[in-house]
């Protein structure tokens, strides 16, 4: 150091300090432990980035996923289903306990839907009614009606008007009693789909397991044969 | 500058690293991890290093730097002056308690009074005249001005001589 604040005895103590204070060397096993660590292989330096890139488009992806448009099926008859379990979905979570019309009220349905009821399942002893509201599903007016069975599994009947495009596919038709209706599976609950006249018709449940399904024909029966439903207008 | 490189030139400063981090830990089990902790950052932030500059300096820098990050935060708050540097004889780090373990003992007065000094004065006198690092340097490793740096260096010395003459009364 050569500068004013410099002193003879500033020269003095630096030279002690350079002299007298010891020099510790690093260890033996320090020294090996870098040259170790030094030749492990490295993460590549573009890994970093690369992974959180990666995290960050997942995290995107993942946020806009409810807004993303959704795969819909090419088959119309599958795009109903889909549409017909959404709203037994819809119904199973929050629909049910909130009935907005009650076996009473059923010419009102009518008047809102566009389909008459000339005969409805009211239930018995395995099922009974717990809502009947309108729907609006694929593009069209259509009524619903929730049953409960008495294992807890929610029921669901709904008719929409049939178009033209809706056939229903003979190969997954099972014959139940007089009946052929097509049995459809889709987001973990089941369907049986037929044509009543001018309108089709969908009873939707979980009732997925074996012994459930044979039970959900028996449900089919009890609803196919007391229900006649028309287009009213 | 190529990784290998890199590492070869940075470990040729290990030995002067490992002896200014017993200095400053006073502890040689504490400055093995403070070397290594220094090594490891270097060669993480390598591409960070500008070829041409000091490496030298920049490996102290690392290693001042982790010391005062791991090693301050255990130590007593202090009030800092103007400078940054605190107005008192305390010091800074580890006091003059000997009893923890590994701890290094002084064997001379020179020694006894550079633990007594704080840390700003030790690191400074450690740098300019035990590793004979140009002021630019050690201004660069202590990231301060070169004024600084000269102005430290004189009050370290003033206060190292102050308790040289204290412990020869004695």
């Amino acid at each position: 150091m050569s500068d004013e604040l410099r002193g003879p005895d500033d020269d003095a103590l630096g030279r002690r300090l350079a002299s007298e204070l010891p020099r510790y060397t690093a260890p033996a096993r320090l020294r090996v432990s870098l040259v170790e660590a030094t030749d492990r292989p490295r993460r590549p330096m573009w890994l970093g980035p690369l992974v959180a890139a990666a995290a960050t488009a997942l995290a995107l992806v993942l946020f806009m996923l409810p807004v993303l448009p959704r795969i819909v099926p090419a088959d119309p008859v599958q795009q109903v289903v889909r549409a017909v379990v959404n709203e037994h979905s819809r119904a199973l979570m929050w629909g049910a306990r909130q009935p907005q019309i009650l076996p009473a009220g059923l010419p009102w349905l009518t008047q809102e839907t566009g389909i008459d009821l000339r005969r409805a399942f009211a239930g018995d002893d395995r099922l009974s009614l717990v809502s009947a509201e309108p729907v609006y599903l694929t593009r069209q007016r259509g009524l619903a009606v929730h049953y409960r069975d008495v294992d807890g599994h929610l029921v669901s009947y709904i008719v929409l008007p049939a178009e033209r495009s809706f056939t229903v596919v003979e190969r997954d038709r099972v014959a139940i009693d007089r009946f052929r209706p097509m049995l459809a599976r889709d987001s973990g609950f089941v369907t049986w789909i037929w044509k009543q006249g001018d309108v089709a018709c969908f009873l939707v449940s979980d009732m997925v397991s074996q012994d459930d399904l044979e039970r959900f024909k028996d449900y089919f029966v009890r609803v196919r044969v007391a229900t006649e439903p028309t287009i009213a207008y | 500058m190529a990784d290998a490189d890199f590492q070869r030139q940075a470990l040729q400063h290990l030995d002067a690293l490992y002896n200014f981090a017993v200095y400053l830990t006073r502890n040689p089990p504490e400055a093995d991890d403070l070397v290594q902790e220094t090594y490891l950052r270097a060669f993480r932030f390598s591409h960070r290093f500008q070829p041409g500059t000091h490496l030298r300096a920049w490996m102290f820098q690392i290693l001042r730097n982790t010391f005062l990050t791991f090693y301050r935060l255990r130590e007593r708050e202090t009030a800092i002056a103007e400078d940054g540097v605190p107005d008192w004889d305390v010091p800074m780090f580890h006091d003059t308690s000997t009893d923890e373990g590994g701890a290094l003992e002084a064997h001379t007065d020179l020694e006894r009074a550079m633990r007594h000094l704080p840390e700003e004065f030790r690191t400074v006198l450690l740098l300019a005249e035990v590793q004979g690092m140009p002021l630019e340097e050690v201004a660069r490793v202590m990231a301060c001005p070169v004024g600084t740096v000269k102005s430290r260096i004189f009050r370290a010395k003033e206060r190292l001589r102050g308790l040289l003459k204290d412990y020869e009364k004695k």
